[in-house]
């Protein structure tokens, strides 16, 4: 480990601050699919293991809508979009079979989506990486020195756009009657049933609305990054983390969780570059031993 | 013998025992009546070691169990059957109450011998016999009647051959002829052996015929205690629960 | 009554010696090496995969990392065959049993340690901290590159040395071996199964609650099935390693603990024998699939929704249940 190597980055203003950007971006984008993996957790009581998918299809609808319509945030939305019939697809198609089974068919279950999904995809786009989506042309300037610290100012439209999503999906939750309902269905769905309300509309609306946040943190993350069938893996092991970490079902939690797994994946690079997945874990370890419920989760 | 002296619990402020104290003779019979939310359950829990109480103390015989764990206070002799039915569905009756005799001998930490071979299975037919369970011996649980499966809930504490039997509503969700079954089986049983027996039942008629001394629970307190007789004459329980028991027992 | 204790044990006994005799002339039927070594790496697949039933099967806890020991289990044998302790030690002829109880042991201490806190965790928890242990470890074998050969795997390879007249270099002794210690391990699990503990295990699966009223300490019990289960899954990864001769860091991936899942969800996990035949089908698949198509993920995904959503059980499951049905 290379403590040295941190100390002086913290203690330099222009690596700090980078790397501090960098956290905020790893950890808002994290939080855009982790946020739906916990939601979906919360309400249906399924661990979607296939969320990494929908990340992954975020990036490649994004990617062909900008083929077809050469528009940044066009594009950017239509992958959003997209990502969120296919969650409604795939709700109503497959997971709602297995609402009631063990843990073990739900694992299955998302692991045979998993497989055939990743192989459509290189049945429809190849097995070759896709050149990332781009940035948009306002955004192609030089980057901000600030402190010496080089920032791109795309970054910062990341993070505030997520940020921005962040507030919005936390008004929903807490301030309209679908989010009252939404928290209803997670306590005690039989009473909703009751009540008359279709649970099963509370059900897929939820799932639609995380699978379309986690579209639109894949189609976000292409345009900087190359795009590849595989590239849901590790955030969807991430989300994990954020979600245990957060405390399963909470989302105030999974945004916190998201913060600290992102500053440490920029600055664990910096301390102990093969390693920092190895931390993230160390984390969640600590987390589930000392509080099973994460930082945020309520006991039930 | 078991004995509780003073013994308090309370769950985030709401005193679910409150002071309670009891001595019983050993190989007597007693029933724990009073209405739901009396804290019978969790008196029951209190004594197996289940949860753990805030004040006061319980022995078994000279022995203080108060803060033992779950597992010690079952080794000491006491057993306990559950309100809902607590059993293995996928095992036989015989399988069940053979790995109940094991579990309490340790012998489920033996790796060598072969469970289907184990003597304990011969033993286990005698327990099936005496709790009436021999016809469906060879049954697989969740396939029993529900009176088999609240009398197989039994037969695995009888398996732990307990100084003190634990019953909670025996004869919950039965109707009044099977209850009556129930409780004359339970009755034989305690006959047969010189366990300490508690029960809690709702049914007067039960209580009154059965047992030999009966404590009254109300809002976590023991309103009454003493034979059925002074019971039936105690101004309080009839003020308190009697009066509305009765009622309730002749609309179901 | 210590007649029939003898005999159902005799009776595994035989049912062992015959399977192995019948593995043994299975190699000469089929002269063909393609074929004998998918007969071994099923024997591999499905010791690891019978191993992991121990907990998903009969003790009812979905453990999500037993990969983590398969991995040590091959990473112990590699690392000590390509050690200098044994020129030091002149151990020569000894190394490849020493290597291999190495590999249960090691993977037993290490399953003592992750199942000491796992266990404290139940359903969703117990499955997540384990994954985590399983990344922790799949990390660790990365960032120690010096050791571990980091994200390339142990290269080099590594000399296997003849014992008591058996040379691992022959490809018939590396089969009759291989299905030798398989079956020598299947029938140590049927043991265990079987045996009140076996059932103490099924107890825990069926009902959580009432096995300390019973005065059943179910921690220590559950404790010992999944260092067992850990031991067993690090014999597995050990010869896995002997066949491949090296050891890789996606054994250790999360994507790894899938593949047995799978085989029970195959072959199915309330018989013995279930995910045996479920590393049968998933090795006969995989081969067939990947000979005939790019495609394995689609066709292999649509396999694991049939299963799923149509049958619910493993083969050998369904079978045996018809059969008790009829």
């Amino acid at each position: 480990m290379e403590v040295l190597a941190l100390l002086d980055c913290l203690s330099a203003p222009a690596c700090l601050l980078s790397q501090a950007v960098g956290g905020l971006k790893i950890g808002m984008l994290l939080f855009l699919v982790a946020s739906g993996l916990t939601l979906i957790f919360g309400v249906l009581g399924i661990i979607n293991f296939a969320h990494g998918i929908l990340y992954m299809l975020g990036a490649y609808f994004a990617w062909q809508a900008m083929e077809l319509t050469g528009h940044f945030g066009l594009s950017v939305l239509i992958g959003a979009i997209g990502v969120g019939i296919f969650g409604l697809a795939f709700e109503r198609g497959l997971i709602k079979r297995v609402y009631e089974s063990n843990l073990l068919i739900q694992i299955l279950l998302c692991y045979a989506v998993i497989l055939i999904v990743d192989d459509l995809v290189m049945i429809i786009w190849g097995d070759e990486f896709l050149s990332s989506i781009g940035v948009p042309e306002i955004f192609q300037v030089p980057p901000l020195f600030i402190f010496d610290a080089v920032i791109p100012p795309f970054h910062l439209a990341i993070i505030f756009t997520s940020l921005l999503i962040a507030i919005l999906l936390w008004m929903l939750m807490t301030r309209s009657r679908f989010g009252s309902l939404v928290r209803a269905a997670a306590i005690n769905p039989k009473m909703l049933e009751a009540l008359g309300i279709n649970t099963n509309f509370i059900r897929y609306s939820v799932f639609v609305l995380g699978s379309f946040l986690a579209g639109l943190g894949g189609a976000l993350a292409a345009s900087e990054r190359s795009i590849v069938s595989q590239m849901g893996n590790s955030i969807l092991i991430e989300s994990f983390i954020v979600t245990v970490i957060g405390g399963m079902g909470s989302i105030g939690g999974a945004f916190l969780a998201s913060l600290i797994i992102g500053m440490a994946r920029s600055f664990g690079a910096v301390a102990m570059p093969l390693f920092t997945d190895g931390l993230m874990f160390l984390i969640m370890v600590l987390v589930l031993i000392l509080r099973p419920r994460g930082i945020m989760g309520e006991k039930k | 013998m078991l004995i509780l002296k003073n013994v308090t619990k309370s769950f985030g402020g709401i005193i679910a025992t409150n002071d309670v104290s009891m001595k019983l003779k050993p190989g007597s019979i007693n029933a724990i009546i009073g209405p739901n939310g009396a804290g019978k359950t969790t008196l029951f829990n209190l004594i197996t070691g289940k949860i753990k109480n805030d004040a006061g103390q319980i022995f078994i015989e000279d022995k203080n169990i108060t803060g033992l764990s779950e597992l010690q206070i079952t080794h000491l002799g006491v057993a306990r059957a559950f309100q809902i039915t607590n059993i293995f569905p996928s095992f036989s009756v015989k399988e069940s109450i053979t790995a109940a005799i094991l579990a309490k001998n340790h012998g489920l930490n033996n790796i060598w011998k072969r469970f289907k071979d184990h003597p304990a299975q011969e033993e286990s037919k005698n327990i099936a016999a005496i709790t009436g369970l021999d016809e469906v011996f060879n049954i697989q649980s969740d396939e029993l009647s529900h009176g088999d499966q609240k009398l197989l809930d039994i037969a695995l504490a009888l398996a732990m051959k307990p100084q003190v039997l634990l019953l909670d509503e025996p004869t919950a969700g039965m109707g009044s002829e099977e209850r009556w079954k129930m409780i004359n089986r339970v009755k034989d049983l305690w006959k047969k052996t010189n366990m300490t027996l508690v029960f809690i039942e709702h049914d007067m008629d039960i209580v009154f015929n059965v047992a030999q001394k009966i404590y009254v629970l109300h809002q976590g307190e023991i309103l009454a205690e003493g034979s059925p007789k002074s019971i039936k004459n105690n101004q309080n329980v009839i003020d308190a629960y009697l009066g509305g028991g009765q009622k309730k027992n002749e609309s179901t | 009554m210590n007649v029939s204790i003898k005999d159902s044990f005799k009776k595994d006994a035989i049912y062992s010696v015959v399977s192995w005799i019948a593995l043994l002339s299975l190699y000469f039927i089929f002269n063909d090496h393609g074929i004998q070594d998918i007969i071994t790496k099923v024997a591999i697949l499905g010791l690891f995969a019978m191993s992991l039933n121990i907990l998903i099967g009969y003790l009812g806890l979905i453990a999500f990392g037993h990969a983590t020991f398969f991995a040590a289990g091959a990473y112990t044998l590699g690392l000590f065959l390509q050690s200098d302790f044994i020129i030091e030690y002149n151990i020569g002829s000894w190394s490849i049993p020493i290597a291999l109880s190495l590999s249960v042991l090691l993977p037993g201490i290490l399953a003592t340690i992750v199942g000491v806190i796992c266990i404290r965790l139940r359903e969703i928890y117990f499955s997540f901290l384990t994954l985590a242990f399983q990344m922790i470890f799949y990390s660790l074998i990365l960032a120690l590159v010096g050791i571990t050969g980091g994200d390339q795997g142990l290269m080099g390879g590594f000399p296997k040395p003849p014992f008591l007249g058996i040379d691992l270099g022959i490809h018939f002794h590396f089969y009759a071996f291989t299905t030798f210690i398989v079956i020598l391990a299947v029938f140590l699990m049927r043991q265990i199964i079987e045996s009140p503990f076996g059932y103490g295990l099924r107890m825990i699966r069926d009902n959580h609650e009432r096995p300390a009223a019973l005065g059943f300490n179910i921690r220590s019990h559950q404790l010992l099935a999944f260092i067992i289960a850990g031991s067993l899954a690090g014999l597995a990864g050990s010869l896995q390693a002997l066949l491949d001769v090296g050891a890789y860091p996606e054994w250790a991936f999360w994507s790894k603990s899938a593949e047995p899942l799978f085989m029970i969800l195959l072959g199915g996990m309330q018989t013995f024998l279930g995910p045996l035949l479920g590393a049968l089908i998933f090795e006969l698949l995989n081969d067939f699939v990947s000979a005939n198509t790019r495609y394995y993920g689609l066709i292999l995904g649509l396999v694991i929704l049939i299963f799923v959503l149509g049958f619910k059980k493993g083969l050998l499951d369904w079978i045996v249940i018809r059969g008790r049905k009829n």
